[in-house]
């Protein structure tokens, strides 16, 4: 098998068929390239942004633009937003095929490509809004991409590479595309998001007697359930996992099934790899990077595919040798989700910019699948929409207002509202308060602000808490606190000051008057009259009654 | 809404947290992903383990039309009432 190298790929060929269906002949593509090369000199276009799933499609655009000595944005999606906020600097958007085909035009001859000149603009796979543009050279691509093929190249062979991962990232550019292309291993063009999927296409491969190798996320790795052909699966070459870590039992889960473990990738957009690993919890640097820690611990990394000399990481590190590590998780608020970057800073700034937000701090929980969860502190008027409109209703507004910051992924599912965020003497967020508001359920009871009374005479002041239980009943757009809650509140506060008859026997003169809203401040009386086993209960908002009614008990005294 | 449909919401609501969503404010026939709940594809991967492991069914992963089951609760059903 030959290699050729990433700035020689329109000069030199591959024989053999590239891809499929589809079928990609490298003959074809360097003819292509270089025809949508002399369309895009031709229109004097300097930038343009590629959203293309289809990698073959991708390996046309991407050499065509490089030749042209056009840069290449790579978005990580094509909303109206992304677009918007490329403009000034992007001539073309292009998401689809036959807009490459509308730049035909005759060919630029063949030639190396630039090694030196920032031709690759990456971006992060963040979900806010802001994702950090990274400028690469070929150089620094091709670097690493003769790392990979050192390491692992040897025991690939001829291996078809197929991937879950989309090719807009570095991790799905470098391994599911450049590297088969550079080394002339046929590659699958679309990305399989589903362990069915990929099913399918390792059957293709084993069926033609084909080695073939996984490029996926841990988001795949972790959900690859028992009604895959695991015996069959087990003939894949080599597994291979980045964008995240893979959760510890998954990996030995996988390495039971495949007979073989799992090769972790660790590294980012900003430093292209900078350690494997095979199980356990030691990363072994690549060949070409070293390592050091930062006064604040974390990891700084050296390598040939830097832009700078070091790359300063906010990952923490304990260093074993020079060649290998342990992480020990970011030193900011920023968390991955499912291999997607989420700054909570930025996503709490901008739910403060909502006009209903006083202040707002966010979490990752875990409720099924982990997600964002957001604790937050209504404003007044806030709080008017909550009381007229009901929960539903708020959240789906700032759920609605954050999806223009952020993809889906980060909008929060869950959401507690309280009076005020916990913090410390110095003002600061207690974040493990914040974690645990996050995970408790919603209240059922009222906040008891006062009590006074003696005897079988209590008087108590109660707050309504936001976020009620109750208040997602029968009329989740009016929130009310229910008759048969103010009843029940009336005993159980009840029986924590006085000792009574711990049998519900009945009621009387049950009388409902004026509804209580989130929030609401009510006085609740109550007196027992011990001959007659009958308990008195009133609510009133600013002495105005609210309900009141007997509770009739029987039974021995609790 | 037959109790098929109304499980398959239930385990939709306590399989993706959803908490602020209720079986009511699912349609029968509207997609699942995409628009609508806001579900992404991590919850298909979800959905699909979940589905498996609370009927006790397989998904044949040869089938092409995987996809095609978890398209809307109507699909889901249909696909569920047939592995059964």
């Amino acid at each position: 098998m030959s290699w050729i190298d990433l700035q020689d790929l329109l000069l030199q060929q591959h024989t053999h068929t590239l891809a499929g269906s589809p079928e990609l002949q490298h003959a074809d593509l360097i003819e292509q390239s270089l025809r949508f090369a002399g369309g895009l000199k031709q229109r004097n276009i300097k930038c343009i942004a590629l959203y293309l799933l289809d990698a073959g499609d991708l390996a046309l655009a991407l050499l065509g633009a490089w030749r042209a000595g056009v840069q290449v944005i790579l978005p990580g999606d094509m909303q109206a937003q992304t677009q918007q906020r490329l403009s000034a600097q992007v001539d073309v958007f292009i998401s689809d095929i036959s807009q490459i085909h509308d730049f035909f035009t005759d060919p630029l001859p063949a030639a190396a490509l630039a090694l030196d000149e920032p031709l690759l603009i990456l971006s992060t796979s963040g979900s806010t809004a802001q994702p950090k543009l990274i400028p690469k050279t070929l150089r620094q691509l091709h670097n690493e991409l003769q790392v990979l093929e050192q390491l692992w190249g040897q025991s690939l062979q001829q291996a078809v590479f197929m991937g879950s991962v989309i090719t807009q990232h570095i991790y799905g550019l470098l391994f599911r595309l450049l590297w088969p292309l550079c080394a002339g291993r046929y590659f699958i063009r679309q990305h399989l998001p589903f362990a069915e999927e990929l099913q399918q296409h390792s059957m293709v491969c084993i069926a033609q007697q084909r080695p073939f190798v996984w490029l996926c996320s841990p988001a795949l790795l972790k959900r690859m359930g028992s009604n895959l052909d695991w015996p069959q699966l087990a003939k894949v070459a080599q597994v291979f996992s980045s964008g995240g870590a893979l959760p510890e039992k998954s990996g030995l889960d996988l390495t039971e099934k495949l007979k073989q473990s799992v090769t972790e990738v660790y590294g980012s957009s900003e430093t292209g790899g900078i350690a494997w690993r095979q199980g356990g919890q030691q990363w072994h640097t690549f060949p070409q990077v070293c390592i050091s820690q930062q006064e604040n611990g974390a990891l700084a990394v050296c390598s040939p595919w830097l832009a700078v000399e070091t790359e300063y990481t906010s990952d923490a590190v304990e260093l074993l040798s020079p060649q290998s590590f342990i992480l020990k998780g970011r030193l900011d608020r920023v968390v991955k989700l499912e291999e997607k970057r989420i700054s909570l800073p930025f996503l709490e700034d901008s739910l403060q910019q909502h006009p209903w937000v006083a202040e707002a701090c966010l979490a990752v929980t875990q409720s099924g699948r982990a997600s964002i969860s957001a604790l937050v502190v209504l404003n007044e008027q806030g709080l008017h929409h909550l009381r007229n409109s009901g929960r539903r209703q708020l959240t789906d507004q700032l759920r609605q207002h954050l999806s223009g910051y952020c993809e889906a992924m980060a909008l929060p599912r869950r959401w507690r509202f309280i009076e005020q965020l916990p913090l410390n003497a110095q003002g600061k967020i207690i974040h493990s308060q914040v974690m645990d508001s996050l995970q408790q359920e919603r209240p059922k009871l009222p906040i008891v602000k006062q009590v006074t009374g003696a005897d079988f005479n209590w008087q108590l002041e109660l707050k309504i808490p936001h976020d009620l239980a109750y208040f997602s009943g029968h009329f989740p757009s009016a929130p009310v606190l229910p008759g048969v809650v103010q009843v029940d509140w009336a005993l159980h506060l009840a029986q924590q000051h006085m000792s009574l008859p711990s049998d519900f026997a009945g009621m009387e003169v049950l009388k409902f008057q004026q509804l209580v809203r989130p929030a609401d401040e009510v006085s609740l009386s109550l007196r027992f009259e011990p001959e007659k086993n009958k308990l008195y209960f009133a609510f009133t908002m600013a002495d105005t009654p609210c309900s009141s009614g007997r509770i009739l008990l029987a039974g021995q005294h609790g | 809404m037959s109790d098929l449909h109304l499980d398959l919401k239930n385990l939709i609501i306590d399989a993706l947290g959803l908490e602020d969503i209720s079986v009511d404010d699912i349609d029968n026939d509207a997609p699942l992903f995409g628009e609508g709940l806001g579900l992404d594809s991590v919850d298909a991967l979800e959905l699909g383990l979940a589905v498996q492991k609370h009927f006790s069914i397989k998904i044949d992963a040869d089938s092409k039309d995987v996809r095609q089951h978890f398209a809307s609760i109507n699909a889901l059903a249909n696909f569920v009432a047939s592995k059964q």
